[in-house]
Order: C-alpha cells, then structure tokens, then sequence
C-alpha cells in the first residue's frame, strides 16, 4: 500500500502517457490521436511536477524566516511545466489547425484514408 | 567581443518583427532574413578566432553554472551555427524569388525562428533549453511543411506532427529522469556526475533521449515522416530541413550520447543503427521516380553514414562525419534548391518529366549534376574528402566488425551513385518535350552558384575546413575539456 | 613548376577555356582544341626519357600528391595524348551535325586530361581522383547520344563505379596500413606485409582495373558502351581509356607489389599469376567469337576490342622480360589499329548516316577508298599479319609463351584465327561486295577523318617495319620494372626463342610481292565482267542485297552460338533486377498510417529496454 501511496503520482503520470500513447497507436480518427498526444502531454508534465514534489511541501518562497529550505519543493520542475504546457498548446492549436485543412481537402479525418504518401 | 548571445537573439527578434516590417513596407519583408543571417554569418566567422583557442561559455542572467542557463559556443556549435547560418542565408536569398504566392510574412518568420530554433539546439548547454529550442524548431518546420496548403503538404504535416511530438514527449520524460536523477539539468553538470550513478539506471533515460531526438534527426525505425515532409515542403524549405534541421538532430543526439553520457560501450549499436539507416534510405531512394522523395530518401542514407561516423568516435571519423555533415548541407541544398526550380518549370515530381532539362535550364541542371557528384562522393567535389576520412578512419580501428561495415558503406555508395546516376542522364540525354530555354531567376541562380563554389572549393581544398572540423571533433569527443571549461 | 604540372595545368584550364569558346564561337572552339592538343602531344614528347617526382599539392589533408614521369608514365601519355589528339581532329567534321558540341569537345578533352593525370600519378590518392573525373566524364560522353546509349552509359558507370569503390577500400586499405600513398614508398612497405594482405590489395585493384580494362568476367559494359558511343570517342575509349587497366595493372602487380612477389604469390595451382592467365585465355577465347556473331560493325569492334585486351593481360601477366615487352607493345599496337578502325566505322557510320548493321552495308570500297585502305591496314595489323604492328606484339607474346605454356600459345593462336574470321567479316560486309541502291550518293570520306587515318595507317605499318622505335622505350619501362634488359635493334629483337628481323622480313615480303606482281603482269588475262553475269547462276538477283552480307558464317555461327551466352552479362542484369526489387520491398514499411509510424518509434524503444533488461549488454 505504501507503494502506491509514495509513487501514486508517477504511477498516474505514466498512466497518462500510456493511455495517450495506445490513443494515438490505435486511433485512426485524427482528432483522436491529437487528444491523445494531448492526454501525453498532461502525463508529462504530471511527471515533471512529481518529481519536484514534496508531500507537505511549501511554495518555494522565503515568504518568512522561519520557513526551512528543505521543506521546499522544487521550484525548476515547475518552470519547466510551465514551458512545457506552452509548448504543448502551440503544437496542439497547429495540430488542430491543420485537421481543419486536411478535412477540407480529404473530406475525412479517418488516417486510415489518407494514405497518398506513401513507400 | 561580440557577444555570442546575439547569434540566437537577433535572428528570434527579427522574426517577430516580420509583421511589423510588412506593414511599414511590404518590399522590405524578403529581406529581413537575407540581413539576419548574413548578420549571424558575419558573426559566426569573427568568433572563430577566439572559439579556437578558447571555448566561450556565456552565462545568462549571470548565474553560474550548474544553475542557470548557459551557453557553449565550442568550436562545434560555432561550425553549426557557422553552417546554419550560411545555409539559411544561400536559402532565403533564393526564396526571394521562389517565395512569391501564400502568406510570405509567416514564412519569413517561420524560416527564421525555425533557425533561430536550430542555433539554440547546437549552442546551449542546458538539456531542457535544448528541448525549449528543439520544439521551435519542430513547430515552425511542422508548419512550413504546410506552407503550400495542398493536399500532399497538409498530409506530411500532421503526421511529421504527430510523429514529432511523440518523439519530443519521448525526449521530455528522458529529461525528467535525468533531472530526477541528478536534479541538475546543465549539461556539464551532468556530464560529471554521470560515473555516480549505476549505468543501467541510466539506460532508460538515455533511451528515450536518443529515440525522442531520434525522431527529427530520422534514424532508421524513427524516420517514417521525413521522405513525407520533405517532399512536399516547398523546396527551399526541403533544403533546409534536410541541410539543417536532420543535421541539427544528430548534433543532438551525438552531444547527448558522447559528452552528457560518453560512455563507449553503445558506440558499436550506433555504428550498426547508421549503417542500417543508411542501407535502407539509398535502397529506399533507389527504388523511387518521385525526385523529391528520392532526394529525401537520400538523405536519410547521409544521415546513416554520418551517424556511423560520429559513432565510430576517433578523431578521423568524426571529422570525416562532420565534413560529410558540411557537405551533405551544401549538396542537399543544392540538389533540392535546383530540384524546385525544375519541378516548377515541369509541373510534375516525376523523374521522368525531368527529361531534357539540360537544355532548358542549363545552369540548373548543371548545379543538380554539382550537387549529386558531390554527394556520391566523386572528386574533386566536397563529397570525397568526407568518405575519404570516414573510410580511412574505420579502417584505422583495424576490428573486422567494422571493415564489413566499411564494406556495407562502400556498396551504399554504388547504390547511390546508380540512383542520381540515372537522374542525371533523364537531364541531360533524354528527350524532352521541346519547351523553350528559360532559366531560374536571378536570385535563385546566385544561391546555386553560391553553393557549387563552395561544394568544389572543398572538394579542391578540404585543407580548409579540415582543422576547424578536427577541433570540432575533439569538442565533441572530449568530454573532460566540455565540463571543465563550462564549471570552470 | 615542373613540365608535368604545366602539362595538366594546361589540360585542364583548357577544357574549360574550351567550352567558354565554344559559347562564343564554334570554328574558334575547333581550332583551340586542335591546337590545345596538339600542344600537349608536344609537352609530353618534350618530357622523353625525363624521370622525376614532384609534390605538387598539400591541400588534400596534408596528404601530399605527388607527380612523376618516368618511361611507363611517357609512354602512356604519349599515347593518350596521340589518339586525344586525333579524335579531336576526327570529330571536326563528325561533330558538325550534332548539337551541344561544345560539351561533347570539353568532355573529350576532360577524359583525355583525366588520363593524363593518372599516368602521370605518383600517389594512389592523385591516380584515384584523376581515376573517378575520368570514370564520370566517360559517363556522360557515352551516354551522349542518347536512345540506346542510355543503358549503356549506365552499365558503364555502375560497373565503373562498383570497382572504383573496390579501389578506393584497396588504397586506403595501404594508406591505413603504412601511413604513405606515394607509389615509390609503398612498394618498400608492401614487401614486408602479410601475403593475405597482399592477396586483398591485388584482388581490389585487379577488380577496378578489370572493369576497366573489359576483362573476363568484368567485361558486360564494353560492348554497349563502345557501339553507343559517339565514334571519335569510341576510338578514344577503346583505344586508350580501357588501357588504363593495363596501366594499372601493371602497377599494382609490378611496381606496388613486385616483381618477385607477384610470380610466388598465392597458392601453387590458385596462384594470382595463373588465375590472371587463365583470366587473360578467357578473354582471347570467347569474345574473339562472339565478336562472329556481331551484325553491328562497332559491336563488332568493341567485342574485338575485349579479346585483344586478353593478349595484353596474357603478356602482362606473364611476367617475363619478352612477355612484357609484348604486352606493352601489343598495347600500343592495339590502340593505335583498333583507332583506326573505330575511325573508318565512324566515317562510314558518318557518311551512310549512321547505319552499322553489316547486312545493310557493302560495296563502299569505290565511294570511300581511304576508308577501305585504313580498314585494311587496320585489320591486318588486328590479324598480325606482318609488317604491321601487330605481327610484332604477337610474335613477342607468343614466343614468350610457346615453350613455358604451349596451352595458352595454342588459345592464343586460335583466337587468332577467330580473329581473321571476323576481320574478313568487318571489311568485307563495309566494302566489298554489291553497292546497295540506298548508298549510290555516298560521299568520300572527309578531309579531317582523312587525316587521323593516314597518321594511324602509317603508324601502323612504321611500328610493323620499325618495331625498334616502340621497343626501345618500352625495354626501358622492361628493366624499370625488375626484368632484363632485351636485346633490340632498330628493325627486330633477339631473345633466347629466336630473333625476329623485320628488314628481312620486308625484304622477303616485298621480293614475294615484286615476283607476283610480275607473274600477273606478264601472264594475266583479265576479262572485266559484270557481277550479274555468273552471280546467283544466271537467276534474278535481288536489286538491293548482295546475299554474303547477309548471315555471314551462318553455319558455324549455329555450331558455335548455343556455347556463347554471356553469363556474366545475365548475372549482373539478374543482381541489378534483385536490388530493384529488393528495393521496392523495403520501402514498403514506410505504410503511409502514421499509427505504424509511431509503432515503429514505440518498438524501438521497447526492443532496447527488452534487450537490456534481458541479456543487459550495457
């Protein structure tokens, strides 16, 4: 039990981007598999945020004297997510984007169907 | 000393500015990457005096390393951005005429932050601004792909997308281990704590890092999306993803797996991983008509031997992969700069719509045959001092192992010259429908021969780049100098 | 700066200068290239009996490149130089009709300068570059006309391009192994290597310069590639290019390896030397009869062209001092008849407008008497009849051979024999026999191919007579390589198996002939007669066909055809067809459904993971 409990967030992190990842193998509607590029991108940055993570843990802020360094969680980590969410917006709008476009030329989202590039 | 900071700055500034330009004066708009890049070359070329002696490690914001930012301008990343720069500025000078249709403001911003992208990657020295410049470079290539609108174009983009951001998660949760583990991200840092560490904890993250860089730089089972996209990218744009962005990757990758984990027991799978990547993109290519697809194809085959250069890891090889690196930029280039202006005039990608070409557009034809003689490797062009070193290298280390793969390599070769062989009898003996002569722009005329100078200039004297290639390798080999001059 | 640099600093700047002035003018670009190589005729004939090395480049890495003549290098670039020059000249008028001329005059020329530098090489990394300009211009001037030669150029290039690769593995194979490339220090370093090393760098080259050279079974590009051609080209390419295999052979067996080695390398049966001869015996024997089979005159010719490079691979690889010397001298022999007769095709080729198809041919010997007289001179020397050159070269080979390996005397004399056959068969479906109704306007043959053919015939005919000239420049290149010296005199040569003395010789010859001419002069009755009169047994004969042209040794062809498939031709069209299909098969994994695509970056992840979790290799 206190497996699950120490490692629940990475067990849910992986379990995001696993869930994402069979999303977009199995998929072939194309808004499918962007949700699951999607749903990867959150485990990501679910398992950024885990490992920065103390349970208790204060903001990173000297905000009084008396709170301890150690206690702190780790502020990098949660940069980074904030990097990396903008990242994955930008690449999801333009992902969207271009669904748009290729159901204007292919009249389907189906990726099965829209095989003209092939060998 | 100019500061190396500007080389990523000026180019990201301006790419923003494109829009404001465009509305003060749309005339304006096409130059804007033609001065930042020559800015960035200029640059490049003054710094190398001093990166030769020293590397220069910029601190940004002032935090020294292991915290903060910082970036590396070695001799290696100077040779990339040097390149980048120069292949980005021959390209922009020649879309100034090939980019005439659609939304050129974006395209000039894409192309520009897609180079701003790609100088980040080769001069930083912190794994996740890496990553931050990476997917700059991806997004704006995933659009620029797309730049045509047309079926093919919007096709190869989303599935480069999905491909890309699989590969770029794959590359994020490698830095979240690494972070994890050592709880630094600089580099260096890493790079000298890595013998603390157990290697098998360390094969997980170092895994998902090749793969995930693996994907843009298209190693052999990771490379599906780049014969899509590279074929139907606008030309200029196939240039520089194939010249630059591929090139940009393996730097990426060989940084990654010599200097952050430099542990040598994995060389020989990278060796085979190249020599398997190379086999199947000339088999590949061989087995094409599409001109574009072959080119990319092809590519893919360089990028095979490249790798299994740099894998090699002596001195030889990797000056010898990095000099193929420089000379597949220029040749690609080349062949993909002349390649759009004929498909352009044919209307067709088809090889054999190519017939006859040399009589309607000579001096193209004449930088295609430039360009594929270089590439196969036949004097006096840049492509055989490259396969020169990498043979001569291998052969050096004396392991049976590796003189079969020599062997493979070799017959590679054979493979490629038939396929560019034949491309350049359909241009010049073949008939083709009796159109009139016309050339290529001016433009795009002095971008060609921009390169063909520079392809026989090193085929002639590879001397010239041979010492600062030589350099570069040990930047790249050397891991003790990397972290020592970084946390002084 | 030394004569040898200038030599290629004028080839090559002129090759370029060539195709600028062709841009301008077209009589300006002839006459710069007949001038510019007959300027290089004259440097190369300056640098006689020079010897010397020079670096002349450093750029290449450091590696230095090094130059030098000496009388093996002379007599090469004597020779490219000679034919450069007369093909040149040749093409003045055959070019006229064509278009993009000045492409095909600065290609010529690039071959030609390419040559020159290989023989001039004094580093494996200099003859290999000059190697690889020489193998793609050749490329592109086979490929000129295109049509047929497409296929041509191609086999040509890929083959080309296969041995070179073989070459480039051998070179850097002895740059890695003894840190030198210079011709004069390998050799010291090569004496002391292991004899499987050896037996590699022999194997390597011996591909490269096989393929070059059209020896059996690396000869299925030569026949194309010489019919396609454009003719003054194809005498270029029979004539010297191919003889750069001999050049390289002769280097690589007796300079790189050496004398004494090369005679015990190997095995006692399998040794190098008996498989080159056995090579060389092939070479004689099948093609001389395929060449029967030919009904294209340049087909012909090129098939000719395989079976004599066997006599020099015979003499080459023979390894004593006469053999040698016969070689070489078959050689020179070789390139300058079969020019010749490359240039009397051509000529005919020009002035029918391009028919080469020996049934459709005949009678010409009216409407092109100097090209019968240069096809005849031409073939006799081919033949070895003697007072032409070829007697000589043959008679030293065969006289070398005869008491060490009666075997190869014997293949060697019987593809003479084939020789004669097809020899007939050329001049006399071109020239004798019944004019057909279509060539009643031919023309003579033009001033500017006139030329080469009285050069190439007399030629021929002085080395027949002369043979000294040739023979004392090449007993040098003998003794240079490690052999004794030979005993030669103006007009012969003396050797342990019997003396050959051309003055007798031409003595007797011209006293037969004063004899017979007299003999018919006082007892001939000659009742000039028409054709039609005794022909056919008073039948009608058909208007446009002279029957002997037409399936010429149509009996022993059937006898000997079934046994003259060329199976190297169809294995290495099967190996081709096998990578094309290959090919198509793997690029199917790129599906086109991105789901495979991620698949595929998923599996490998897993496969690496699984591989180190299981057998934990890292």
């Amino acid at each position: 039990m206190s497996f699950l409990q120490n490692n629940i967030y990475y067990i849910g992190a992986f379990g995001l981007i696993m869930i994402g990842l069979l999303t977009v193998l199995v998929k072939h509607n194309l808004i499918k598999v962007i949700i699951g590029l999607s749903i990867m991108d959150t485990g990501i940055n679910l398992f950024l945020i885990a490992i920065g993570y103390l349970r208790n843990g204060t903001a990173p802020i000297f905000s009084s004297p008396e709170v301890e360094s150690i206690l702190m969680v780790d502020p990098v980590p949660q940069a980074l997510v904030l990097t990396a969410i903008v990242i994955g917006v930008a690449v999801l709008a333009l992902a969207l984007s271009l669904a748009i476009r290729l159901y204007k030329h292919f009249g389907t989202l189906d990726l099965h169907k829209i095989k003209e590039l092939k060998w | 000393m100019v500061n190396p900071v500007l080389l990523i700055a000026v180019p990201l500034g301006l790419a923003f500015m494109v829009p404001l330009i465009d509305s003060a004066s749309r005339k304006l708009t096409r130059f804007v990457p033609v001065a930042a890049l020559l800015f960035n070359l200029i640059l490049c070329i003054r710094l190398i005096p001093a990166v030769l002696e020293n590397p220069i490690v910029i601190n940004l914001g002032g935090f020294t390393p292991p915290f903060g930012i910082n970036l590396f301008v070695g001799p290696l990343g100077l040779l990339f951005a040097g390149l980048i720069s120069l292949a980005g500025l021959v390209v922009s000078i020649y879309s100034l005429s090939y980019i005439k249709n659609g939304p050129v403001v974006k395209y000039h911003m894409l192309y520009m932050l897609l180079l701003t992208g790609a100088t980040g990657v080769v001069l930083t020295g912190d794994l996740f601004n890496l990553f931050v410049f990476f997917e700059i470079l991806c997004i704006s290539s995933y659009a620029l792909v797309a730049y045509h609108g047309d079926r093919a174009g919007i096709e190869s983009s989303i599935k480069y997308l999905i491909q890309g951001t699989v590969g770029s998660g794959l590359l994020l949760i490698g830095i979240g281990f690494i972070y994890g583990i050592f709880g630094t991200l600089n580099m260096a840092d890493i790079a000298m704590k890595i013998a603390t560490v157990e290697q098998s904890t360390l094969f997980v993250p170092m895994i998902l890092m090749v793969a995930g860089l693996g994907v843009e730089s298209a190693i052999f089972p990771l490379n599906a999306w780049l014969p899509d996209a590279h074929s139907s990218a606008p030309s200029s744009i196939s240039a520089i993803l194939s010249g630059i962005a591929i090139e940009v990757g393996l730097y990426a990758v060989a940084r990654i797996v010599f200097t952050v984990f430099g542990i040598s027991d994995i060389y020989l799978f990278f060796a085979f991983l190249g020599i398997l990547t190379l086999l199947i993109g000339e088999m590949c290519a061989f087995a094409q008509s599409n001109i574009k697809r072959m080119l990319a194809y092809s590519s893919i085959g360089q990028i095979g031997l490249i790798l299994f250069a740099l894998a090699l890891a002596t001195n030889n090889t990797v000056t010898g992969g990095l000099f193929q690196l420089v000379n597949h930029t220029f040749s690609k280039g080349l062949l993909f700069l002349s390649a759009g202006y004929m498909i352009y005039r044919s209307g067709s990608m088809e090889i054999s719509s190519l017939n006859g070409m040399g009589k309607r557009m000579p001096l193209t034809s004449l930088a295609f045959t430039v360009g594929a003689f270089s590439l196969v490797g036949l004097p006096p062009f840049a492509g055989f001092p490259g396969k020169f070193l990498i043979v001569s290298g291998a052969l050096l280390k004396g392991e049976m192992v590796i003189n079969i793969l020599v062997g493979l390599v070799l017959l590679s070769t054979v493979i490629e010259g038939t396929y560019f062989f034949r491309v350049i009898q359909a241009l010049y003996f073949k008939d083709g429908n009796g159109e009139q002569r016309k050339q290529a722009p001016a433009t795009a005329v002095t971008a060609m021969i921009a390169l063909m100078i520079l392809i026989v200039a090193l085929g002639v004297y590879p001397k010239f780049l041979a010492d600062f290639l030589s350099s570069a390798s040990s930047d790249l080999l050397d891991k003790m100098s990397y972290v020592g001059s970084v946390l002084k | 700066m030394t004569g040898m640099e200038i030599l290629l600093l004028v080839a090559f700047g002129g090759v370029m200068l060539t195709y600028i002035l062709g841009r301008i003018s077209s009589s300006l670009r002839n006459t710069f290239a007949v001038v510019l190589s007959l300027v290089l005729v004259v440097i190369i004939a300056l640098m006689y009996d020079k010897t010397g090395e020079t670096i002349f480049y450093r750029g290449f890495f450091g590696i230095p490149m090094v130059l030098r003549i000496n009388s093996l290098s002379w007599i090469f670039a004597m020779t490219i130089s000679f034919i450069g020059c007369l093909s040149v000249i040749f093409s003045l008028d055959y070019m006229k009709v064509k278009e993009r001329t000045s492409f095909f005059y600065a290609m010529l020329l690039l071959v030609n300068s390419s040559m020159m530098g290989i023989v001039l090489a004094g580093d494996l990394l200099t003859l290999f570059i000059f190697w690889e300009i020489m193998s793609w211009s050749t490329f592109l001037l086979i490929s000129y006309n295109g049509g047929p030669a497409i296929a041509a150029g191609m086999k040509y290039i890929v083959m080309s391009f296969a041995g070179s690769m073989a070459m480039l593995a051998g070179i850097i194979s002895i740059f890695t192994a003894f840190g030198t490339l210079q011709i004069s220090e390998i050799a010291a370093g090569m004496s002391s290597a292991s004899s499987g090393f050896k037996i590699f760098i022999v194997i390597v080259f011996g591909i490269a310069f096989g393929v070059k050279n059209a020896i059996w079974p690396f000869h299925a590009w030569l026949p194309q590639a010489h019919a396609e051609a454009p003719s003054p080209f194809s005498a270029v390419l029979s004539g010297v290019l191919i003889k750069m295999g001999v050049f390289g052979f002769i280097l690589t067996m007796y300079v790189v390896v050496g004398l004494g080695t090369y005679m015990s390398l190997g095995g006692a049966i399998f040794s190098v030397r008996s498989i080159l001869l056995v090579m060389g015996a092939i070479t004689i024997l099948v093609p001389t009869f395929v060449a029967l089979l030919q009904d294209d005159a340049k087909k012909l010719l090129a098939w000719s062209t395989i079976a004599q490079a066997g006599y020099i691979m015979l003499g080459i690889a023979y390894g004593t001092s006469l053999s040698m010397a016969g070689g070489v001298l078959h050689f020179l022999s070789h390139v300058v008849f079969k020019s010749l007769l490359f240039m009397t095709v051509g000529a005919v080729e020009f002035r029918t407008g391009g028919i080469r198809d020996l049934n459709s041919l005949g009678g010409l010997i009216k409407k092109m008497p100097f090209a019968f007289t240069g096809t005849l001179i031409g073939v006799c020397g081919l033949i070895g009849v003697p007072l032409t050159n070829g007697f000589v070269s043959k008679w030293l080979i065969y006289k070398s051979l005869i008491f060490g390996s009666p075997l190869l005397t014997f293949v060697a004399l019987f593809g003479t024999w084939g020789t004669v056959l097809y020899s007939y068969k050329l001049i006399h479906n071109i020239f004798l026999g019944q004019l057909p109704e279509k060539l009643k306007d031919v023309e003579n043959t033009p001033l500017s191919m006139k030329l080469p053919m009285i050069i190439l015939s007399f030629t021929v005919l002085l080395f027949g007579i002369l043979p000294g000239l040739p023979l004392r420049v090449i007993n040098k290149i003998v003794v240079s390589l490690g052999f004794d010296s030979l005993n030669i005199s103006l007009w012969g040569i003396v050797s342990e198996s019997g003396m050959l003395n051309m003055i007798n010789l031409f003595a007797a010859i011209l006293a037969g002939l004063i004899a017979v001419w007299l003999f018919l002069r006082i007892g001939a009755r000659t009742i000039p007669v028409k054709q039609d009169d005794n022909y056919a047994a008073g039948a009608a004969v058909p208007r446009d066909r002279y029957n002997y042209t037409v399936k010429f040794y149509d009996p022993l062809l059937r006898m000997i055809s079934p046994y003259l498939r060329d199976i190297f031709d169809t294995f290495y069209m099967k190996i081709a067809d096998l990578t094309g299909y290959l090919s198509n098969g793997i690029r199917k994994i790129y599906t086109g459904y991105v789901g495979n695509y991620v698949m595929y970056i998923v599996l490998f992840i897993s496969l690496m993971i699984f591989v180190q979790m299981k057998w934990s290799p890292w």
